[in-house]
């Protein structure tokens, strides 16, 4: 069975990944840390614009409003955490709601405009209201716990990263996913044989920013000093350069894109800042000529599965 | 204060007008949003720069070169990345946005982040109406953008090829019917609505110099102008880029600098809310 053998697999990838960082120093613990939440932004963005065909530019500000209402409220209120995250992600899920209630009936090109114009406007108003968010120079934020680690905040990211990818797979796999797919492909043909086109984007895009919000708030606890770099067009560019540089609307496309662009990043860094425009022009040259990505381009290649139930030599694996 | 601001207004409103008309060609005919509008309208303003500053070209013969150029780097984006995607909408929104991304940091490579800035076609100012002295580059930016519209309202309204894009906007199927070859109107169009991104950058970049980000809130300005008048509707990007131009200068002068930006946001929310088809826009079955 198929479903076995991914389960397998998945507990194999999950066992590796816990032992991992074991051996690693706190500099490539980083790296895998930020990779882990690029995990979560690009899936969540995935299930938006692979599944439903919605391509938002505002998920980078769902993280900055799950980051900045759990760093104001901990920073200024003194609330918990882990309280401040929670509030962050049903924040960012109700912007998401408004945001997907307001423009999701013009379509494609409205949502676009419109999520792209709420980016830049919480990006102004950031900057802007200083005694609130300190600006450009950033707003200091308490650690998840007492004591500093590394590891630990790999594990939390990891849990957290694992959590989401579950949910997103079982919506996926489910048969909302199934009318996901259905409103991408053909609203009209959706529309007739009664799903419900609406509901379904909204449902998708508040989903999706709550995710976003989510991982924002953790990723501003990790890093301690929240700045308007969390919601800027350049983090939503990373997290659509991995979505599809990996595959768009695959599962595992965005997980291995989030991985590997952000570990190409800090290589390239070495050299100096040419990694944005390096994923620039690979993205437009995969979404030109391999508009499935990289696991796309691997599954053309490989060889064909052989039929289920009958008995066939084992193929070596590629 | 008052009378200043509404004259600032009009002359950033008549440029919003004048990028909104290129975005709003495109849509118009290809039902494509360009994302790299503002970077093609940066690229021009750093090429009348370049020609004009640094290699000592006449100032017009430079802006006339650098539209002349995007013109043709629009048709080439047109032919290389936007023709294969017809059909699916979605992927020319993300190519374009990835080329919008890719071109700030390509100028951020050559040009640096310093803002640049080609030389003023004129020189002083002028008593306007008695009230205040207003830059003569200023008054001569209203004057070229103005011009400009008037001269694409001619094209499209009362030539030949003006009514092949009147025809193809409205149906396109009949227009290929009666012989239109939609292929090359959307590679010409396309490079026209860069054309007019660039007309603008040319005209407005000796006031405002340019800096390789300095497209993004262009651009944005151009989407709400779009939307606003109403998607296609060349009208509807006049009246909204004079409307939101002053409406931007009337709220940063007695609101707040800071938000200038925001205002016109806050109009496009409202009308999404009231009037998502625009101003002057047909809804859409």
């Amino acid at each position: 069975m198929a479903g076995k053998k991914q389960a397998l697999l998945s507990a194999l990838i999950l066992a590796g990944m816990c032992v991992l960082p074991l051996g690693l120093g706190i500099y490539p613990q980083h790296v895998l840390i930020v990779s882990l939440f690029y995990v979560m932004m690009a899936s969540s963005w995935n299930l938006l614009a692979g599944y439903t065909g919605q391509v938002s530019f505002g998920h980078a500000a769902m993280a900055g409003i799950g980051a900045y209402a759990s760093g104001i409220l901990t920073a200024k209120a003194g609330i918990n955490p882990w309280i401040g995250i929670g509030i962050g992600t049903i924040l960012a899920a109700l912007v998401g709601l408004g945001l997907g209630a307001l423009c999701l009936k013009m379509g494609g090109i409205y949502l676009s405009l419109t999520t792209l114009a709420f980016s830049q406007i919480l990006h102004i108003i950031i900057v802007n209201e200083y005694d609130l968010t300190r600006g450009t120079m950033g707003l200091q934020v308490p650690a998840l716990m007492a004591e500093y680690d590394k590891l630990s905040y790999y594990y939390i990211m990891l849990a957290a990263a694992v959590l989401i990818l579950a949910i997103l797979h079982r919506m996926i796999h489910s048969n909302l996913g199934l009318n996901f797919r259905a409103v991408q492909n053909d609203e009209l043909a959706a529309k007739s044989v009664g799903v419900k086109v609406l509901y379904v984007r909204v449902l998708a895009f508040t989903v999706a920013s709550a995710v976003a919000g989510f991982a924002g708030g953790l990723y501003g606890h990790y890093l301690l000093l929240i700045t308007p770099e969390i919601p800027s067009l350049d983090l939503q560019f990373y997290v659509l350069a991995m979505t599809v540089i990996g595959g768009m609307g695959s599962f595992i496309g965005p997980i291995i894109g989030a991985f590997a662009l952000n570990i190409l990043a800090e290589k390239i860094r070495d050299y100096g800042e040419y990694h944005v425009l390096v994923f620039g022009l690979i993205a437009l040259v995969v979404a030109r000529f391999a508009p499935n990505g990289l696991l796309g381009l691997w599954k053309r290649f490989k060889p064909i599965k052989p039929i289920q139930g009958v008995k066939q030599k084992a193929v070596p694996s590629p | 204060m008052l009378a200043i601001s509404i004259m600032n207004g009009l002359v950033i409103g008549v440029i919003y007008a004048l990028a909104a008309l290129g975005v709003s060609l495109v849509v118009g005919i290809m039902n494509v949003v360009n994302f790299a509008h503002g970077e093609l309208y940066i690229l021009a303003g750093y090429f009348s720069y370049l020609f004009a500053s640094a290699l000592g070209v006449n100032f017009l013969a430079a802006m006339l070169i650098a539209i002349a150029l995007v013109f043709l780097l629009g048709i080439l984006i047109e032919y290389t990345l936007i023709r294969p995607t017809y059909g699916n909408d979605m992927y020319s929104l993300i190519l374009t946005f990835i080329l919008s991304i890719v071109l700030q940091n390509a100028y951020l490579l050559i040009f640096g982040p310093y803002p640049n800035k080609p030389p003023l076609w004129v020189k002083g100012a002028t008593d306007v109406f008695g009230l205040f002295l207003y830059g003569n580059q200023r008054l001569a930016a209203l004057l070229a953008g103005a011009a400009v519209i008037a001269i694409v309202f001619f094209v499209v309204k009362k030539t030949w090829f003006g009514r092949i894009i009147r025809a193809t906007s409205q149906d396109r199927e009949m227009a290929e019917l009666n012989g239109v070859d939609t292929t090359r109107l959307n590679m010409l169009s396309f490079g026209l609505g860069c054309a007019l991104a660039a007309a603008a950058g040319v005209i407005l970049t000796p006031v405002f110099p340019v800096t390789p980000t300095a497209g993004v809130a262009v651009a944005l300005t151009a989407f709400v102008v779009v939307v606003l008048g109403g998607m296609g509707s060349m009208w509807g990007c006049v009246v909204g880029g004079l409307m939101l131009g002053l409406v931007e200068n009337l709220g940063a002068a007695f609101i707040s600098t800071g938000y200038k930006n925001v205002f016109g946001f806050i109009i496009l929310i409202l009308v999404l809310l009231i009037r998502p088809a625009g101003l002057f826009g047909r809804a859409k079955a």
